[in-house]
This record gives structure tokens, C-alpha cells and sequence, in this order.
């Protein structure tokens, strides 16, 4: 499987040398039939679906993308936002279009985490990961006029005292973090806001005690000093926050429910085409506009592909079905 | 000549009463799967669950007070079916919801751009326009100012059907200098 | 530097040549694609979201501004000549504003409308300009229980300007909540009333609902009669609009732009909250309120003042506090960080400039429109002439793009029509549909809040009372429905005595 990959990948740019003997001639007859085939697609425009409405974190990836991969691909790659049903309104469109590499999408964690709880009738089986492209932990965060400045000043107060941390909902990353803390001790009120403009305003407002976010969506309130990030629930540091503290150090380990983002075509979709697209992506994540992007949103990864990125999808659907369960 | 009358009278007493059996039934099937025992707060089935009580009692005291209007000489049911100005077909009306509906259906089988070419022609005969030189020319600039708006300019990505019709509209969209 | 000085350096910005005519495309743009059937003005911003990464960051405010600022509007046009809103907030000005139509005064219906709506709007503009900071401060101290609580209270506004009996307005309104829980719950994650088809899933949105029911019944409607769409004419010439028909509605087009102003700063709210509400203490206020629905100008007046007043004010929250308050907003915020730029307080330090030229820009929109409105308006009765087989035609099929355009998705699209069919039967038998939309509306916003504020307070029902906002917004509402019910109970009582006597 990751053979007949890479050698799609290759067959663009330069001729294999690794195999040599009998199978030469096969193996050149299949290259240009491949390198025929890769030269006519793509011949019209790819539509970019993007999963959620305008305006969120899910959106401004997949315009951001679809924008850096229309020079490497050389056809236009106008965006639909098919918002609906946690993003899988948008994944069954993905998913019944036709597998010729002309529709691409996003596939993001909150929507896997979806799949855990029951929603749509998607799963990871049903796409290819092309490449995931933003990760980042989650923290809390509190307002800056909070009491509490330090994360075991928050905890020790939780002890004793309710308090409240705004998140997106029951049954999400965010429940389950808050489940494992109880775990350990540590009891925080799950107060779920559905529109993230008021999840972000309740802590500002003084109306939660705490909020349960990745970075990047909150960065113009941090950047402002308006939210203090307390811990990050994360095996390691953020390299920009190297002052928070991880979940760990403070003696509760929470890690692997990062959020993470990532383009994906429906299954059966050929390889060389597959092979095309990941090698655009490769290209896009690696201009300086993605960088600036990724850097203003906390996000930046080594992409994540192939076999990797399609285990990471059904391991992360397993670890929430998982803790929800319990 | 009372008796149908009477009867007609009452026709809009149906929705209240259609309206309480719905509600009485819902409750039961809000849910397509099994639902964890322990929720915290109120659950997800809390809200729906009252407005459907609301409903069903508000229902269920406009059929009695229907009902009631019914036995009392003089008094009117809620609702009466509304008088128009002008003679109103009843066929046409129930011919052209009977079109709007199979467009629906035409959209994502054949594509937006035949099945809205197929239902303006349609539309227009039917409405009284049958002039050719008329018709034509609006079924065909029609469609194409649409498709050149809303899928060049706007880029939308309106069904273009499936199959043999899906191959049709890409070589009709490269056609027209969209794709 | 004044807010008068950088307010200056913005106009000074905005009356360049190309953030001139970016706001003039703009106005237009949104304008034509508020008054289309079917094509609301969020729709429209969307589709503009691609054109706004080849302009700078303060351009594509400016072009999205002029659509969003005209769009409001736009819807106006069509519910007044053909008693189809274009968007959800125009719904109120079917209601006197078509009645004004079939009088045969369209102009002046249409002239109180454009001078209402920029009015509404250039006394937000200038509140956005001038009490941002205090105002956004303000917007903070609300929290869910005073959302809800603003909730209800235009779910009490439905009841308060119900011409029907209220039982039947309630049903339809209560109806038109259930309609609104399809879908993924808010809080839990959990599909409801899917019946097992995962396209139902994604819920059921109010804008389609509004499309299926207003266009497509009345286009039945056109082709039953023989009805023509002519601006009708009295005596020959058409009743235009004289500088006294404005001035006679100028309370109520105060009270809309301060109810539209408020109402605008809640997050979730909208332009269709704000117009509603207005219409309702409108009718409860003017001395002609019991004739209201026949068309009377006050009625038509006051709703159109508040939803252009809503576009200044959800404004407020964006660009102070970075948070955007309805689908609009969140459109503009999403412009703003594709280009990089951060909405938040940060911003009025960092680049004013572009700040205070937003800022110029909605001002100058809002005057505009007046001229906009009344050109897209003519465009629009010339449209009327042509033959209405095929004008109905085109309210399908444009109806069609327009619910597929929410989220590209065709199931939509069927929901739209299967409420047109529907809709069709109501009309039929009078049972109304305003009341059904408003529900689709404000239902799934009054759950929401209803249940994490709860959430926020150990599940303490009392919490909704113990806030002094919310509590003072929950009695008002709760008078206002008693006082619009008081006529008929203090009728129908004093009947009852005169017959025990």
C-alpha cells in the first residue's frame, strides 16, 4: 500500500531507480501510464468542502489551503462551507461525491470526536487522509482579573468550590478532559456554549471562572492579556507558552486529545491523484504563508501522512468512545 | 344544505387534531438511538419534550373549543379558510406544487442547470407563456446568466447530477467558460 | 487623537476613489441580492468572501460592510411589492408594507422603508463610532440568562402582534419551535428527531423554512389567480411619497432605531429579533395600533428602523471585543483573519485608521442606501411588467439557490419545498406562518440559553429572576403580553357581566 504510494508520488518528478532487472520494462510501461494520467488531472476546478460555517477555525484552514494548493495544482479551488451536524453534513458530501480527486475536504478532531457519541453515519474508513496539517493542544485559561493566576491556585480553589469552565459542549474533548481531572481529584462545573463568540466572551464577562481552548482561537484575547493560559494538557511544553505548565507536571497526565485539522478525499480515490494532492499540500504547508498562518494560530506541525494520519483519525475516534464509556 | 356546510366549516379542525396526535406520538421517537442514563442538567430530550406538551395542550383545547363551537348555534371554528378577491383553480395551484416538487427531485439527478432550463419552460407554458420566440430565449439566457451568477461569479457548487447528466453539466459549465 | 479627528481621517479614507466605489458595489450588490426572493443578504456576504482576499484588509470590511448594510435592506423591496421578505428580517413589512402595496401606494410604502431603514442605520453607525468602548462594556455585563431573557421577550413580541386569535398564533409559534429542535441538540451533541436518516442531522435552518413558506406559496398563489404584479395605480397615477409621510412616522422610526440598537448587541439576535420586537411595542404604542396589518405607516415604519439599527450595533462587539454576534459578523471576522488581522481591543491601538474608516464607511453606506434603494426599487417595478409565468419562474428557482446556498447542501433544498407545499395548505386554511418562522428563529436560541444558564449555576432555576437585567427583561415581557391580550379578556369579561346582570 505505502509502496505503491510513494512510487505514485515519485512518478511525477523522477523516474524510479530502485527496482532494476525483469520487471524494468512493467515497471516503466506503468510509470507513464501514470505520469498520462497525472498529466490530465486537474483539468477543472477542485471544490474545497469545508466542514463548518464561515468564520471558525475549520474555515480559515480550509480557505487558507485552498488558496496556497491553487498554484501547485493550477486550477481554480473555490470553498462551500456544508455546515452541519458537528461537520458530518459536510463529510457525507465528501463522502458520496464522486472519488475522482475533485472533491477535497476538512476532516477535523471535533468532528471524529462526534463519531464517538453516535452522530452521522461517517467513518474513518470512508476517507483518505491526505495530509493532517494544524495540531495543538488545549489549556485553560483564565481571565485576567481572575483570583486564580496560577493553575494550582485553580485547582486548590476547585477543591473546595465550584468552579465553572466554559467549553463547547458535553461528550467533546473538553467533557473528557474535565472528566479525567475529576478523576484525579479535581472537580470543575462543564458549562457548555455552543457559539464559540459566547464560550470566548463568558470568562472575559466574568460570567465562567475558567475556558477550555486551543490557542489559536482565542490568540487576539491572549495577545491582548485579557486570557491567561494556566496549563496545557499536553505530553511536552508549547514552545510559545514556555512558561505554562503541562497537566503532567502538576501530577494529572492529559494528553493525545489535541485538536488537530486535516484535508481528506473520499476513499477509492486513485493513487495517483492521492500521490498529486499530497505532494500540493507538502508544497502549500511549506510557503511562508502557511507558516505565518499556522504561527498566528498556534498550530504548526510537521504534516502528519499516509498510513500515520489515517491511524491517527480511528485511534482518536477509539480514545473518546473510550472515555465516554467510562 | 346545512349539513356539508357544516362539515366544510370544520375542515380546519383537522390540523389542531393532526397537530395533537403528533405531538403525543414524537416524544417516543425523538431519539434514534439509545441514550445514556446519567445526564448532566437537564438532558437533550428536556426542551423538545415541553414544547411538545405545550403543543399537545394547546391542541387539544382548540379541538374541544372547536368542537364545542360546533354543538352552539352561531359560533365559529378558529380558523376559517381564507376568501379570495379573485376565483382562485384550485387544479392549477395543486399542478404547479406538483412541479415544484419534481424539480426537487430533477435537481440532483439531472443536474441544475437541465432541471431549471426543464422547469421555466415547463412553468411558462403552463403560466401562459407560449410564444416561442419568448419562451426559448428566456428558458436558455435564463439559465445560463443563472449558472454564469451563481456558479462562475458566486462559486457555488450546484448539483450537476449524476452519472451521464454530471458528465453533461461539466462539459456544458466548460462550455460556457465556468470550469 | 478625538474620536472626531480619526472619525475625520476616515472619511477622508473612505471618500478615496476605490474604498469609495467598494462601498458603493457593495451597497449595490447587497441591495439586488437582499431583494431577490430567496437570496438573503448572509448569502450574499458569503459568496463575497472569496472576492475579499485580492483586496486589503480594510477594503474587504468596506465591501462587506456596504453588503451587509444594504442587504438588511434589500429584503424590504421585495416584501413590500410582491409580499415576499428576501430575508427573515423583513417579515414585519409584509405585513403593512404589502397592505400599503395593494392600496396602490408602493412608492410611499417603499420611500418610508428606505427613509426608516437609513435612519435606523446611520444612528447605529454613529453609536458605533462614538459609545463603541461603553457600549461594549455594557454588552460584557450580559450574560445567558439575559440573553434568554431577551429571548422570551420576543417570543412574547409574536403573541403581542399576532392578528389572529392568540391560541392560533401560539400553536403556530410553538410548532414552529419543535420545527427548530430537529437536529443536533446544542449542549449535548445528541441527534434528535433524525428518525434514522443522518441527513436530517443537520437540522432544519430557519432561512430555509422562510423561503419555503413565503415564496413558494405566494408564486402558487400568482399562478391560481391570474394575478399580475404591476404596481397598481389609482385614478391612473400612483400615489407618491410626500416629506409629511415621513415626518408622521418619525416616533416610531426613534423608538425602532433605539429597540434595533439594543436588541443588535446581543449576540445570536439579529435583525429578525429586533424588527419583530419593534413592530410589537409599536403596535402596543401608536394610537392606531389595532388597525396595524392593514397598512398603516407606523407599522411598516418602526420594524424597518430597527433591523437596519441591529447592523451598527452588532458591529460593536466584533470590532471591540472580537466576538461576532450573528452569521454576518461572523463572516466579517472571517475576512478579517484570512487577511491576518485580529479583531479586539488590540485593534483601535494598532491600526485606528482602519478601524475609524470602517467606521466612516457604514456612515456613508447608510446614506447611500437611500439613493440605492430607491434605484433598485425602480429596477424592481420595471421586473414586475414582464409576464408573471415567468417572474414566477424565476422566485423558484432562485428560491432553490438561495436554501441550497446556506450550507451547499440539496437536503435543504427539499426542506425548503416540503415547507412550500406546507406552507401552501396553511395559507389555504389561514392558519398563519409568520408566527412558525419566528419559532424556527427563536427557539433553538431560547434552549440554548435556557439550558447553560442553567449549566452555569448548579442547575438553579431561580437564576433567571435573581438577575436583575434578566429579571427586569422577563417582567417587561411578561407585561407586554398582558397588556396586548388585555383588550379581548377586558372585553370578553365585561360581556360576561352585562350577562350575569
Amino acid at each position: 500500500m505505502t509502496e505503491t504510494r510513494m512510487n505514485a508520488a515519485a512518478s511525477g518528478r523522477m523516474a524510479s531507480t530502485r527496482r532494476a532487472g525483469a520487471a524494468l520494462a512493467a515497471i516503466a510501461l506503468s510509470l507513464t501510464a501514470g505520469t498520462a494520467q497525472a498529466q490530465d488531472y486537474p483539468e477543472r476546478p477542485i471544490e474545497m468542502v469545508v466542514t463548518f460555517g464561515p468564520g471558525g477555525g475549520a474555515d480559515l484552514m480550509g480557505r487558507t489551503m485552498a488558496q496556497l494548493l491553487e498554484e501547485p495544482l493550477g486550477v481554480s479551488i473555490p470553498v462551500s462551507n456544508v455546515a452541519g451536524a458537528s461537520g458530518n453534513a459536510g463529510l457525507t458530501r465528501l463522502r458520496t461525491n464522486p472519488a475522482d480527486g475533485y472533491t477535497i475536504g476538512t476532516l477535523i478532531s471535533l468532528t471524529v470526536a462526534s463519531w464517538a457519541s453516535g452522530l452521522g453515519d461517517n467513518a474513518p474508513e470512508d476517507f483518505r487522509v491526505i495530509s493532517v496539517v494544524q495540531s495543538s493542544p488545549s489549556f485553560l485559561f483564565v481571565p485576567a482579573s481572575s483570583p486564580h493566576q496560577s493553575a494550582e491556585a485553580l485547582f486548590e480553589h476547585a477543591k473546595t468550590n465550584p468552579v465553572t469552565v466554559a467549553t463547547s459542549g458535553y461528550g467533546t474533548q473538553d467533557d473528557v478532559t474535565l472528566k479525567l481531572l475529576a478523576d484525579a481529584g479535581i472537580t470543575m462545573e462543564n458549562v457548555p456554549f455552543q457559539a464559540p463568540a459566547e464560550r470566548y466572551a463568558s470568562p472575559i464577562g466574568g460570567h465562567t471562572m475558567a475556558i477550555y481552548e486551543e490557542p489559536g482561537d482565542v490568540a487576539q484575547f491572549i495577545e491582548a492579556g485579557q486570557l491567561v493560559p494556566l496549563v496545557v494538557f499536553a505530553a511536552e511544553r508549547h514552545p510559545a507558552f514556555p512558561d505554562v505548565p503541562t497537566s503532567a507536571e502538576l501530577g494529572v497526565d492529559i494528553s493525545g486529545l489535541d485538536n488537530y485539522r486535516s484535508i481528506a478525499v473520499p476513499s477509492g480515490t486513485p493513487e495517483d491523484r492521492v500521490a498529486i494532492l499530497e505532494d500540493a499540500v507538502a508544497q502549500a504547508v511549506q510557503s511562508e504563508e502557511w507558516q505565518a498562518f499556522c504561527e498566528k494560530t498556534y498550530t504548526c506541525i510537521e504534516p502528519v501522512t499516509g498510513e500515520a494520519a489515517q491511524a491517527m483519525v480511528g485511534d482518536f475516534r477509539d480514545l473518546i468512545a473510550e472515555q465516554l464509556s467510562q | 344544505m346545512a349539513e356539508p356546510s357544516v362539515r366544510r366549516r370544520f375542515v380546519p379542525t383537522l390540523l389542531p387534531a393532526g397537530l395533537l396526535v403528533l405531538a403525543l406520538i414524537l416524544p417516543g421517537r425523538m431519539f434514534s438511538r439509545d441514550q445514556s442514563a446519567d445526564v448532566v442538567g437537564l438532558g437533550p430530550a428536556a426542551w423538545p419534550g415541553a414544547m411538545l406538551l405545550a403543543l399537545a395542550v394547546l391542541s387539544a383545547i382548540w379541538v374541544a373549543r372547536d368542537l364545542w363551537a360546533l354543538r352552539r348555534p352561531g359560533s365559529e371554528p378558529l380558523l376559517a379558510p381564507v376568501r379570495e378577491e379573485e376565483p382562485y383553480a384550485m387544479g392549477k395551484a395543486l399542478a404547479g406544487l406538483v412541479m415544484i416538487v419534481v424539480y426537487g427531485w430533477l435537481l440532483s439527478v439531472i443536474g441544475f442547470a437541465l432541471a431549471s432550463a426543464l422547469f421555466i419552460a415547463g412553468w411558462c407554458v403552463f403560466g401562459g407563456v407560449r410564444n416561442p420566440l419568448v419562451l426559448v430565449p428566456v428558458t436558455l439566457i435564463g439559465t445560463v446568466a443563472l449558472l454564469w451568477l451563481f456558479m462562475g461569479l458566486a462559486l457555488m457548487p450546484l448539483p450537476r447530477g449524476q452519472g451521464v447528466f454530471d458528465g453533461f453539466s461539466i462539459w456544458l459549465l466548460q462550455l460556457t467558460g465556468i470550469y | 487623537m478625538g474620536a472626531f479627528e480619526l472619525l475625520g481621517g476616515g472619511f477622508a479614507a473612505a471618500f478615496q476613489l476605490w474604498p469609495f466605489l467598494t462601498i458603493v458595489t457593495g451597497l449595490l450588490v447587497g441591495v439586488v441580492a437582499g431583494a431577490l426572493p430567496g437570496i438573503s443578504f448572509v448569502n450574499a456576504m458569503a459568496m463575497a468572501l472569496p472576492f475579499t482576499y485580492v483586496m486589503s484588509p480594510t477594503q474587504s470590511m468596506l465591501f462587506l460592510g456596504g453588503i451587509y448594510v444594504g442587504g438588511v435592506f434589500g429584503g424590504s423591496i421585495s416584501a413590500i411589492m410582491i409580499n415576499v421578505p428576501g430575508t427573515p428580517a423583513s417579515l414585519p413589512a409584509t405585513w403593512d408594507g404589502y397592505a400599503m402595496t395593494k392600496r396602490g401606494e408602493v412608492k410611499r410604502a417603499l420611500a418610508i422603508a428606505v427613509t426608516a431603514s437609513a435612519t435606523g442605520g446611520l444612528v447605529s453607525a454613529l453609536m458605533l463610532a462614538f459609545l463603541s468602548a461603553p457600549f461594549a462594556s455594557f454588552a460584557l455585563k450580559f450574560s445567558q440568562p439575559e440573553f434568554f431573557a431577551a429571548t422570551v421577550l420576543g417570543l412574547a413580541s409574536v403573541i403581542a402582534i399576532a392578528k389572529d386569535r392568540p391560541l392560533v398564533t401560539l400553536v403556530s409559534l410553538v410548532l414552529g419551535i419543535v420545527v427548530g429542535t430537529v437536529g443536533v441538540d446544542p449542549l449535548y451533541g445528541q441527534a434528535r428527531f433524525s428518525f434514522g436518516v443522518p441527513e436530517m442531522e443537520s437540522g432544519i435552518r430557519f432561512v430555509v423554512v422562510m423561503i419555503g413558506l413565503f415564496a413558494i406559496g405566494e408564486v402558487v398563489d400568482l399562478l391560481a389567480t391570474d394575478r399580475n404584479l404591476r404596481p397598481k395605480t389609482e385614478g391612473g397615477k400612483q400615489i407618491g411619497a410626500k416629506l409629511a409621510d415621513i415626518l408622521g412616522v418619525k416616533g416610531a422610526i426613534l423608538r425602532g432605531t433605539g429597540i434595533g440598537c439594543l436588541i443588535g448587541m446581543i449576540p445570536g439576535a439579529g435583525a429578525t429579533p429586533g424588527a419583530v420586537i419593534a413592530y410589537g411595542v409599536e403596535k402596543q404604542v401608536s394610537r392606531r395600533g389595532a388597525e396595524f396589518g392593514t397598512g398603516v405607516e407606523a407599522g411598516l415604519a418602526a420594524p424597518e428602523a430597527a433591523k437596519n439599527a441591529t447592523t451598527g450595533a452588532a458591529m460593536v462587539p466584533l470590532l471591540t471585543l472580537g466576538i461576532p454576534g450573528s452569521a454576518a459578523t461572523a463572516i466579517m471576522l472571517a475576512a478579517m483573519m484570512l487577511h491576518g488581522v485580529n479583531p479586539g481591543p488590540l485593534l483601535f491601538i494598532m491600526d485606528p485608521t482602519m478601524v475609524y474608516t470602517i467606521f466612516a464607511a457604514m456612515i456613508i453606506a447608510n446614506v447611500l442606501m437611500i439613493g440605492a434603494g430607491i434605484g433598485v426599487a425602480q429596477l424592481f417595478s420595471t421586473l414586475m411588467r414582464t409576464p408573471p409565468a415567468i417572474l414566477a419562474a424565476f422566485i423558484i428557482v432562485l428560491s432553490v439557490i438561495g436554501a441550497y446556498g446556506v450550507r451547499n447542501n440539496i437536503f435543504d433544498v427539499w426542506v425548503c419545498l416540503a415547507f412550500g407545499v406546507l406552507g401552501w395548505g396553511m395559507k389555504r386554511i389561514g392558519f398563519p406562518s409568520a408566527p412558525l418562522v419566528l419559532g424556527v428563529i427563536l427557539g433553538p436560541l431560547a434552549e440554548r440559553y435556557f439550558l447553560t444558564s442553567l449549566a452555569n449555576s448548579q442547575q438553579d432555576w431561580t437564576v433567571f429572576v435573581t438577575r436583575p437585567i434578566s429579571a427586569t427583561i422577563l417582567a417587561l415581557a411578561g407585561v407586554f403580553v398582558l397588556w396586548s391580550l388585555w383588550p379581548g379578556l377586558a372585553g370578553r369579561l365585561l360581556r360576561r357581566r352585562t350577562r350575569a346582570t
